[in-house]
C-alpha cells in the first residue's frame, strides 16, 4: 500500500523531534489492532492502517501535554483531537497529526454475532464490500455493512478534520443508514418503565471495570474520577443496577456537549452493553437545543461552557 | 410519611437560597395551602445544581424532582442560572432514555417575593407527579434490601 | 474415583432439572455479545460452544458480598452511646456451576491457598467453596488467546473441578473427579461409558494438539524480580494500557478485594467487593501518597504478582490459569503473555551483558 509507505516515511522523518508517534500495530487477534507507540524507525515498520484500527489514538494525548507528540488518526479520532484542543486539554502546537482517509473499521461484536467465538478466528481481511473471516469451519464472508462499526455506516468525517500530514485522496462522506437513529427509534418505541427494565437487564451483567470510562478520550480526570470518591458518595460499592446505571449517568452527563461519538465506551465494554445509546441521546439533545456538534471546530466553545441570555431554542417553563 | 401514609409521594426540590427558597417561605408566611410531598434542599444558586443531583435522587427512588432558581437576569451571582438553564435543559432531554417519564423532572424560576407563584408551582408539579404515580425506579432498580432479618445477632457499644 | 459414565445429549436437560431441584445451578448463557453465568432457566438456551466472557468466579467470590449488617439503636439509658447491633451474613445453600471450562474452575485452586489453607481461613470463602460444585466441560479446541498449557494445565484438566464432561458424538462422557462430584452423577440418567472412553481420550488429544508449543515460564519468577526497578521497561510495556479493570475483574485467579461500610441513616451493611490493582485507588494511602502512582507500576504488579510473587509464596504455583480472558477482553490488546516473555527476554539479555 503506497500511501501507508509514504505515511511511514513521514513519521520516520518527524520522529527525531517527537516524544513518540501513536498509531496501530496488529493486535492479539486477527480482528484487532492495538495501539502502537513508535519511538524508532523499527517501530514504524510495525504500523498498520486498515479495517481493524478501531482503538481511538486520541485517548492517550492528554497524558503527553507539555511534550511534543505525534498521533495517527482516523476521521473520528480527529474529532476527539479537535475537542481536546477546544478544551485546552492538548495544545495544537505540541501535536503532529498524521492521517489517511478512513474506509471504516470492523465491529468485533458484530463479527462475533456472525462467526461465533472470535478466539477461533485465525485470519481476517477486508476485500472491498466484504469481510472475510477464517475459522476452523472454513472461510466465512460477511457484507462489510454488517461487519463495520455503526458509526462508519454514515460517517460524515472519513478524512481527518485536523492534520499536518494527510496521505491519500480524501473520501466522500458515507451514505449508509443512520444506525444511531434506528437505535433511538427502538428506544422511543418502548414505554418508560419498559425502557428502565431494559436498562436494568442490560446493566445487570456490568462488572464495573470502568473500561468504558478509561477508553473514552474525553474522560480526562483519569485517576481522579468522582465515581471512586467516598465523599461525596456518588456511587456505593453495592452491586445493584442502580449503582451501575448511576455510573453511566455520570459518564454520559460529563460528556454532554463534548462526546464525539467515537464509540470507544461501547467497544471497550467486555460484556457488550450498548451504553453508547445514552451518549447518542445526549448528543441529539445538544444538537437540537444548541445546534452544536462536538469536535468539529477547534475554535468553537462547547455549549455547556457558555450561555446566552436569550436562548433561542430553550422553551422556558411558564409555570 | 406518617400523616398521609400511602398517599404522599416523594418529591425532592432543589431551591436557590436567594429566590425560590425565600418564595417558599413567603408562601408559608402567607399561609397559602400547599401539598406536602415536596422535600426541600436549599442550595446557594441554581448554578450549584449538578444535574447528577437530580439523577441520583431519581435513581434512589424519588418520584419527582423540582429545581427552582432565580428568573433569568436576576441571578444573585449574575450568571449562575444561565449555566443552570443549559445543563438542566440537556438533562431534561436525557432522562427519558433511562426510563423516567418526561414530567418527573422540571425546572422553573420563582423569586423571593412570589409566594403565590410558588404555591402554584408546587401544586401543579405535585399534581403532575401524582398523575404519573410512583417512580418505576423503586421496583425496577431494586433499592437496598431491608436490613436486619431479626434472626438475632451481637450487639455492642459503639 | 468412579468409573466414567455416559450422558446422552437428550438427557442433559433432565440432569440439569435434577441438579436444580436441590441447589442453585449457574450455567452460561448469551447476553448481548457476552457469555455470562446466570441461574439456570430451562427456557433460556445454554451457550456451551465457547468459553464464557465472565468466568464463574462470582459463584465463590461474589463481585459484592455482604459480610454483616449493623444498626445503631438509641439507648435511653445512655443517650450519648448508641447500641450497635451486628448480624453476620454467612452464605447459605448449595451451588452447582455448570459448563465452565477447566481454566475457570481451576482458578479456585489459586484462591484456596490464600483464603482457606493452613492457619488462614476466611469463613465466607470457605463456606461458599464447600457448598459449590463445578461440573466442567473439557475444551474441544484452543482459542488464539489460550495458554493454559503454559501454566501447567490443559484443555481437559480436572484440577479444581468436581465433574469433568467431555463432548463425544451423541452426548457426554462424565467423570466424577471428587466425592462431591460423584454425588451429582448417581442418577439413572447415566450409563457406563464403555467404548466411549476411547472417544473421550481422542477428544482430549485433539484439543491438546490444537495448542501451540508451550513456553517455559519458570524463569519468569526471577526475571520479573530483576525487572522490578526498571521503570523504563515497564513504561514502554504499559504505554497502551488504559488502566481499566477489565483484565482483573474477568480473571479467574484475581482475588483482591475491598471492604467498605455502606450506611443509610442508622443502619448499613459491611460489603466485600472485588478490587482491582489497575486502579489508582488500589494502593492510594490516606496521606495522599501512592506507592504505585502510574499505570506502569500497576501493570508491573499485576504481572509480577501472578508470575513471581505468588509463586514465591506458594511453592512455585503460578497464579494464572491461562484462560486468556485478559487478552481477549482488553480494549487495547495488552497481551500478558508478551509481558512475561519480555521480562524473561530482558533477563536473558542482561545475563549475556
Amino acid at each position: 500500500m503506497q500511501e501507508l509507505d509514504a505515511l511511514k516515511q513521514r513519521i520516520v522523518e518527524a520522529l527525531p523531534g517527537l516524544d513518540c508517534v501513536i498509531g496501530w500495530e496488529p493486535g492479539p487477534s486477527p480482528l484487532t489492532a492495538a495501539p502502537l507507540f513508535m519511538r524508532t524507525p523499527a517501530d514504524v515498520d510495525r504500523l498498520v492502517w486498515g479495517p481493524f484500527n478501531a482503538p481511538n489514538t486520541a485517548v492517550y494525548l492528554p497524558a503527553f501535554k507539555g511534550r511534543k507528540v505525534g498521533v495517527v488518526v482516523k476521521g473520528c479520532d480527529s474529532r476527539s483531537v479537535v475537542e481536546l484542543i477546544q478544551e485546552k486539554l492538548v495544545r495544537r502546537e505540541e501535536l503532529v497529526v498524521f492521517a489517511m482517509p478512513c474506509r471504516g473499521v470492523a465491529d468485533a461484536s458484530k463479527v462475533a454475532g456472525r462467526v461465533g467465538d472470535l478466539g477461533q478466528v485465525s485470519a481476517a481481511a477486508r476485500d472491498g464490500a466484504t469481510l472475510q473471516v477464517t475459522t476452523p469451519e472454513g472461510m466465512a464472508a460477511m457484507p462489510w455493512d454488517e461487519a463495520c462499526a455503526d458509526k462508519c455506516l454514515n460517517c460524515q468525517y472519513p478524512n481527518a478534520l485536523v492534520s499536518d500530514h494527510f496521505l491519500g485522496d480524501p473520501l466522500a462522506p458515507a451514505q449508509g443508514r443512520d444506525a444511531a437513529a434506528d437505535e433511538m427509534g427502538r428506544f422511543e418505541a418502548m414505554a418508560p418503565a419498559e425502557r428502565m427494565a431494559w436498562w436494568a437487564q442490560a446493566m445487570d451483567r456490568c462488572i464495573r471495570c470502568y473500561a468504558c470510562r478509561n477508553a473514552c478520550p474525553m474522560c480526562v480526570c483519569r485517576d481522579h474520577c468522582i465515581a471512586q470518591t467516598r465523599d461525596p458518595h456518588w456511587v456505593s460499592q453495592e452491586d445493584g443496577v442502580r449503582e451501575k446505571l448511576m455510573f453511566q449517568a455520570i459518564h454520559a452527563l460529563h460528556l454532554a456537549g463534548r462526546c464525539t461519538e467515537c464509540g470507544e465506551c461501547q467497544r471497550a465494554c467486555p460484556v457488550d452493553i450498548p451504553i453508547l445509546a445514552l451518549r447518542r441521546k445526549l448528543n441529539r439533545v445538544v444538537k437540537d437545543v444548541f445546534d452544536y456538534q462536538a469536535g468539529v471546530d477547534p475554535q468553537a466553545v462547547p455549549p455547556l461552557f457558555t450561555f446566552q441570555v436569550e436562548e433561542a431554542k430553550i422553551n422556558e417553563r411558564g409555570w | 410519611m406518617p400523616v398521609l401514609a400511602g398517599r404522599e409521594l416523594r418529591i425532592v426540590g432543589f431551591l436557590c437560597n436567594w429566590c425560590s427558597y425565600g418564595g417558599a417561605d413567603t408562601a408559608g408566611v402567607g399561609r397559602f395551602t400547599q401539598p406536602t410531598d415536596l422535600r426541600i434542599i436549599r442550595v446557594p444558586c441554581s448554578g450549584r445544581i449538578d444535574p447528577l443531583f437530580v439523577v441520583k435522587a431519581l435513581l434512589g427512588g424519588a418520584d419527582g424532582v423540582l429545581v427552582s432558581g432565580c428568573h433569568p437576569r436576576d441571578c444573585h451571582y449574575a450568571s449562575g442560572n444561565f449555566y443552570a438553564r443549559r445543563r438542566l435543559e440537556v438533562l431534561k432531554g436525557m432522562l427519558p432514555v433511562l426510563g423516567f417519564e418526561p414530567g418527573r423532572f422540571e425546572y422553573t424560576w420563582v423569586s423571593a417575593s412570589e409566594g403565590q407563584r410558588w404555591q402554584q408551582v408546587v401544586t401543579r408539579f405535585t399534581e403532575q407527579i401524582h398523575a404519573l404515580g410512583p417512580s418505576p425506579a423503586r421496583d425496577i432498580l431494586a433499592p437496598r434490601r431491608g436490613l436486619a432479618s431479626g434472626k438475632g445477632g451481637d450487639s455492642a457499644r459503639a | 474415583m468412579d468409573q466414567a459414565k455416559f450422558l446422552p445429549d437428550a438427557s442433559l436437560a433432565a440432569w440439569l432439572a435434577e441438579l436444580s431441584a436441590a441447589r442453585l445451578v449457574l450455567a452460561p448463557r448469551r447476553e448481548g455479545g457476552a457469555v455470562v453465568f446466570k441461574p439456570y432457566d430451562p427456557a433460556v438456551p445454554l451457550e456451551l460452544t465457547r468459553d464464557a466472557t465472565v468466568p464463574p468466579k462470582g459463584a465463590v467470590f461474589p463481585a459484592c458480598e455482604e459480610l454483616m449488617r449493623y444498626r445503631r439503636v438509641k439507648d435511653p439509658e445512655k443517650p450519648g452511646q448508641p447500641l450497635l447491633e451486628v448480624e453476620e451474613s454467612l452464605p447459605e445453600g448449595g451451588v452447582v456451576v455448570f459448563g465452565s471450562r477447566p481454566c475457570g474452575a481451576r482458578g479456585f485452586t489459586v484462591y484456596d491457598r490464600v483464603f482457606d489453607a493452613g492457619g488462614l481461613n476466611d469463613p465466607y470463602y470457605a463456606a461458599r467453596r464447600k457448598a459449590t460444585a463445578f461440573v466442567t466441560l473439557a475444551c474441544r479446541e484452543a482459542g488464539s488467546a489460550c495458554f493454559c498449557h503454559w501454566v501447567g494445565s490443559g484443555p481437559a484438566d480436572p484440577d479444581g473441578s468436581d465433574v469433568l464432561l467431555t463432548q463425544v458424538p451423541g452426548g457426554y462422557v462424565v467423570r466424577a473427579v471428587t466425592e462431591k462430584g460423584a454425588a451429582l452423577v448417581g442418577s439413572g440418567l447415566f450409563s457406563p461409558a464403555d467404548r466411549r472412553e476411547g472417544e473421550e481420550a481422542a477428544a482430549h488429544a485433539k484439543a491438546r494438539e490444537s495448542l501451540d508449543d508451550p513456553r517455559d515460564l519458570a524463569p519468569a519468577r526471577q526475571a520479573l524480580l530483576d525487572a522490578f526497578d526498571d521503570m523504563e521497561f515497564w513504561s514502554q510495556l504499559s504505554a497502551k494500557c488504559l488502566s481499566c479493570g477489565a483484565c482483573t475483574y474477568l480473571c479467574p485467579t484475581c482475588y483482591c478485594f475491598n471492604i467498605t461500610d455502606e450506611a443509610q441513616g442508622n443502619e448499613g451493611a459491611r460489603l466485600r467487593t472485588w478490587d482491582n490493582c489497575m486502579s489508582f485507588q488500589f494502593t492510594l494511602e490516606a496521606s495522599g501518597h501512592n506507592p504505585r502512582p502510574t499505570k506502569a507500576h500497576r501493570l508491573k504488579n499485576r504481572v509480577g504478582h501472578k508470575f513471581s510473587y505468588y509463586p514465591g509464596l506458594h511453592g512455585g504455583a503460578i497464579a494464572c490459569c491461562g484462560c486468556g480472558r485478559c487478552i481477549r477482553s482488553c480494549p487495547v490488546g495488552v497481551d500478558i503473555r508478551q509481558l512475561v516473555l519480555a521480562a524473561v527476554e530482558r533477563a536473558r539479555e542482561k545475563s549475556h551483558d
